[in-house]
């Protein structure tokens, strides 16, 4: 299960994500993300209350960031907990993703 | 420690779970929730748990989403025993025989638009587990692996 929310933060808009990212709600997560980044020209994902990530997920992570940067919008995903941060080192996230400790707003 | 089929039929031990989960991704949420199950009854951490689903789950989505189990009933096995050195977990599919331990590794270091989506889902199995082994065993292909705890 997971829940998405949004709100705004100056001048980020910010999607908090709450719960599991993995194969079945990975496409829930990535509309969330997409339809932030056509209203908002400065999106940041806060995982802080997310428990889970796989692959799937990270996926759905990386379309929105190609999505931000077909569009020249800035993308950020903070707050990252240690396990999914686990997840995003194992993945080599770092290399293409900008990812913040605490958020960029 | 190597791994002998019989061990697995031995109901007397009470370390080990199976489970059976039909061919849709739906059934994500029983085999996290049979997972931390196993994981409660023999107090592995939360890390533990976090591994084990991850690696089953890189497997489940690969076997439903292009190993042909897809809509199939009783698609997918998963047996877990706690050991002294680790978990064992074994995973059978009734998908086309494939062994995904040949998949190519991803290119982790690739700018994001050159970036392809594709093995990503092995490669954290690869990281997270230990001693895997592919067999096809009749109309199954199944994965053994181990988690060290």
């Amino acid at each position: 299960m997971i829940q998405l929310t949004q709100e705004t933060r100056s001048g980020w808009c910010v999607v908090n994500v709450r719960g599991r990212a993995d194969g079945e709600t990975a496409d829930e997560l990535e509309s969330a993300l997409r339809a932030a980044l056509e209203q908002h020209s400065k999106v940041a994902a806060d995982l802080g209350a997310l428990d889970y990530i796989s692959s799937a997920g990270l996926r759905a992570v990386l379309q929105a960031a190609r999505a931000a940067e077909g569009k020249n919008a800035e993308f950020a995903v903070c707050a990252l907990s240690a396990p999914v941060k686990k997840v995003f080192d194992m993945s080599g996230m770092r290399h293409v993703l900008r990812i913040h400790g605490e958020l960029p707003c | 420690m190597k791994l002998h089929a019989p061990v697995w039929h031995n109901q007397a031990i009470l370390t080990e779970t199976e489970f059976v989960l039909q061919g849709r991704l739906g059934e994500l949420k029983r085999l996290a929730a049979e997972t931390a199950k196993f994981c409660r009854e023999h107090s592995l951490g939360d890390e533990v748990e976090f591994d084990l689903n991850l690696a089953l789950e890189e497997l489940f989505t690969n076997s439903v989403s292009h190993g042909g189990c897809a809509g199939m009933e009783n698609a997918v096995q998963v047996r877990l025993q706690l050991l002294e050195d680790g978990v064992y977990a074994e995973y059978s599919d009734r998908g086309r025989p494939f062994d995904p331990l040949t998949a190519p590794e991803p290119h982790l270091d690739a700018r994001l638009e050159e970036r392809s989506a594709g093995g990503l889902g092995v490669h954290l199995v690869r990281q997270i587990m230990r001693d895997l082994e592919y067999r096809r065993a009749g109309d199954w292909n199944r994965i053994t692996m181990r988690r060290p705890c």
